[in-house]
């Protein structure tokens, strides 16, 4: 009799220890305190996810995955094409109605951490992630007072792409990651060349983009300048560096004559249809060139040497968020969703899907071993572990860019000179800056 | 309240509810938000008359007003004469006249995108049809929608909108036109009136309330020109100071840089800006519309 009272007091004990410490996970607040999402609460919770470009961009199989590992989370999606997302997310969350997770540009994330709109995952982060397994870049949205908003849905880096078939016509070699900016613009002015004698170029060397991941800020970088300053309050387009770059990139196009104009780069995929021999390109990019030009040879090396002797690799990095006003339960929930995301099978079925480079290091360099085109997977890679670098974002991101950008455009169809468009972004840029602080 | 007047005001509530929600609130709230500084997400924070001042002494908007005017200017006149001349054309007996009024409506109904991709095909640097042209009569190729002249980009978007909206004020002339009894014509003819005359001293005077409502139409919508603009210029971040107008600056201060309190402020001034403009139509109206 006694033996049978000792076990059920023990028995008792022992519930209500367990009753005592799942009350106390439970209670747990959100936000400031991470939430344990070793043991998620089996009551059921709806989270509401966003979708901006459909699972075009966010592989349907890590939505199913995670559906299938987490049942008790009944997931709403919603889903629309990127531009219109974007612009339906700003009035979602003015009507305190957006979703309670989505993701965009880490700039736009940026700001909205500035707003209060983002949540911090600092806590999240510290809690649950062993930071030691992921690239630099799973700190993109991070601010100078150690704040994170948001986590990489992954990270769309840039790397020198070319045309095999050209190189190989003109009997030239390819291109290697020693190649600084000086080889490439001596190749391209050999690849240039008038086939049908209208005194025209039909293949350009090299096709220089307009925009700041992929055109002017690379070029800036190249020649040791940037459009801010390191603190990202000072604005740097004055910089004697930053205009030699700017003046490298719009010769391309008005000197040297290796490039199309902005223009007829408008009108034409020059490099998806073999019509530039080189181009910058971002590694998303793969993807509809593989499928529209599915024989097309072609293959990637990193990005060139800058004229000062380093190099720079652009990064795009979009970012999920939670809505700092979500309800708590949705935003355990929604961590519970990055935890998966950033897991190794989720990373994995990203990498497939080619929209994005993973910030696992295990998935990283699986991607390496991928077989779909470009065959040189490490130009992205390891050009991100040498030399990866943000495009100077900060929560005015958006705004300063606009500002510099019709300027930078009359740069490039050489309407104004570098030196004075500089002058011109830099006090405008500025202003911004400063009504900002 | 007699009986009748009660159930009248319960079945146009729901339309006094609309009126309330979606106008008149908006209408007085964006009127509150010219004097805070709101950024969408948090409350709004008062500032007095800061937004005002701020929008005055912009030169970003001013350059927006001059190009709205410059381009109201050539706009409304050319909208109206040409809307004008189809509508006299296409209401004589002609062969094929449903054929034609249908080919002058098109453009209406054209969705923006697809208009201005024509267009933008007609003034592009390298292929465009109109530098085709000039090069076959030996003159110099313009750069139509991206030249550094302003008055070269707003002009050249003027003429888009021209070709969109002329049919639709085409048709409201006409139904004037169509107003005009043939007893009157016949008189008139007997008299001796032919050509010109008849359409200076019989048909214009009749069709001069629809003349004038299509010029008050002309002048609001031109004021509030923002799609041709948006598909012309391309990028809605790329608009250069010299190209802007006031409609794509409120836009962009609104819901890009999240400063709804001056592009409010800028919203009212370009509203007392078109309320001077019909204004000023009302009361140069007595002098040439003819009412029966």
């Amino acid at each position: 009799m006694k033996a049978l009272k000792i076990a059920f007091t023990s028995i008792l004990i022992a519930l209500s220890v367990a009753a005592c410490s799942t009350n106390q996970t439970e209670n747990k607040p959100s936000g400031g305190n991470a939430p344990n999402t070793d043991n998620p609460p089996p009551k059921e919770v709806e989270l509401k996810i966003g979708l901006p470009g459909g699972y075009d961009i966010t592989s349907k199989k890590i939505i199913d995955g995670f559906q299938a590992k987490y049942p008790n989370i009944k997931l709403e999606i919603e889903e629309a094409p990127w531009a219109d997302f974007t612009t339906k997310i700003i009035t979602r969350i003015a009507g305190n109605n957006p979703p309670d997770i989505w993701f965009q540009e880490n700039a736009v994330i940026l700001g909205y951490g500035a707003r209060g709109v983002a949540e911090n995952l600092e806590p999240y982060i510290k809690r649950d992630l062993k930071t030691e397994d992921y690239a630099e870049a799973l700190f993109s949205a991070r601010t100078a007072d150690g704040k994170v908003y948001g986590i990489p849905h992954g990270i769309n880096a840039g790397a020198l792409a070319y045309n095999k078939t050209i190189f190989q016509e003109n009997k030239i070699p390819f291109p290697t990651d020693d190649w600084t900016y000086q080889d490439m613009i001596d190749t391209a002015k050999k690849l240039t060349k008038d086939t049908d004698g209208d005194g025209k170029p039909d293949i350009y060397g090299f096709q220089t983009g307009n925009n700041i991941t992929l055109g002017w800020l690379p070029w800036m970088k190249a020649a040791g300048g940037s459009a801010l300053d390191a603190s990202l309050t000072k604005a740097a387009f004055t910089d004697p560096k930053s205009i030699e770059g700017l003046t490298y990139w719009a010769d391309t196009i008005n000197k040297l004559k290796i490039s199309p104009s902005r223009e007829l780069a408008k009108t034409g995929k020059f490099f998806e249809n073999g019509k530039a021999a080189m181009v910058f390109l971002q590694y998303s990019s793969q993807v509809p060139i593989n499928k529209n030009n599915p024989d097309m040879d072609w293959d990637t090396v990193k990005m060139p040497v800058g004229f000062n002797g380093s190099r720079f690799v652009p990064m795009v990095v979009n970012e999920w968020m939670i809505y700092s006003k979500a309800k708590p339960e949705a935003k355990e929930a929604a961590w519970t969703f990055l935890n998966y995301y950033l897991s190794d099978e989720a990373q994995t079925f990203l990498s497939e899907s080619g929209a994005s480079l993973p910030v696992k290091k295990t998935a990283l360099e699986a991607v390496e071993k991928m077989t779909f085109k470009p065959g040189n997977k490490k130009a992205y890679t390891e050009g991100i572990k040498e030399a990866g670098g943000t495009l100077d974002e900060n929560p005015t991101w958006n705004e300063w860019r606009a500002a510099a950008n019709p300027i930078l455009d009359d740069i490039m169809d050489g309407k104004r000179s570098p030196e004075e468009g500089a002058k011109e972004i830099q006090q405008k840029v500025q202003a911004i800056l400063d009504e900002n602080q | 309240m007699r009986k009748q007047g009660y159930w009248g005001f319960i079945f146009t509530f729901p339309f006094l509810l609309q009126l309330v929600v979606f106008f008149i609130f908006p209408f007085l709230f964006s009127l509150y938000l010219t004097f805070t500084k709101w950024d969408l997400f948090n409350p709004p924070q008062w500032v007095g008359l800061k937004n005002w001042i701020q929008f005055l002494s912009r030169e970003t908007f001013w350059l927006s007003l001059r190009n709205i005017l410059y381009f109201s200017v050539l706009f409304i006149p050319l909208q109206t004469a040409f809307a004008l001349i189809l509508a006299y054309l296409l209401n004589r007996q002609i062969a094929g006249k449903a054929l034609f009024r249908m080919v002058y409506f098109l453009p209406v109904i054209t969705p923006w995108v697809a208009g201005g991709m024509i267009w933008l095909w007609i003034y592009h640097n390298d292929y465009g049809i109109l530098n085709w042209l000039l090069e076959r009569l030996r003159l110099s190729p313009v750069d139509w929608v991206r030249s550094g002249h302003w008055w070269i980009v707003i002009g050249s978007i003027a003429v888009v909108n021209i070709w969109k909206g002329a049919g639709y004020s085409m048709v409201l002339i006409l139904a004037g036109m169509q107003n005009i009894s043939n007893e009157m014509v016949e008189a008139a003819r007997m008299d001796g009136a032919s050509g010109w005359t008849l359409f200076a001293k019989i048909t214009l005077p009749i069709v001069s309330p629809m003349v004038y409502m299509v010029m008050i139409l002309s002048t609001i919508s031109a004021f509030h020109a923002f799609d041709v603009f948006l598909v012309m210029l391309g990028d809605i971040t790329a608009v250069a100071d010299r190209n802007m107008v006031p409609n794509i600056l409120i836009y962009r201060d609104a819901f890009m840089n999240f400063k709804m309190g001056g592009a409010s402020a800028m919203a009212w001034g370009l509203f007392l800006i078109i309320l001077a403009a019909t204004l000023m139509q009302k009361k140069l109206e007595k002098r040439w519309v003819h009412y029966e």
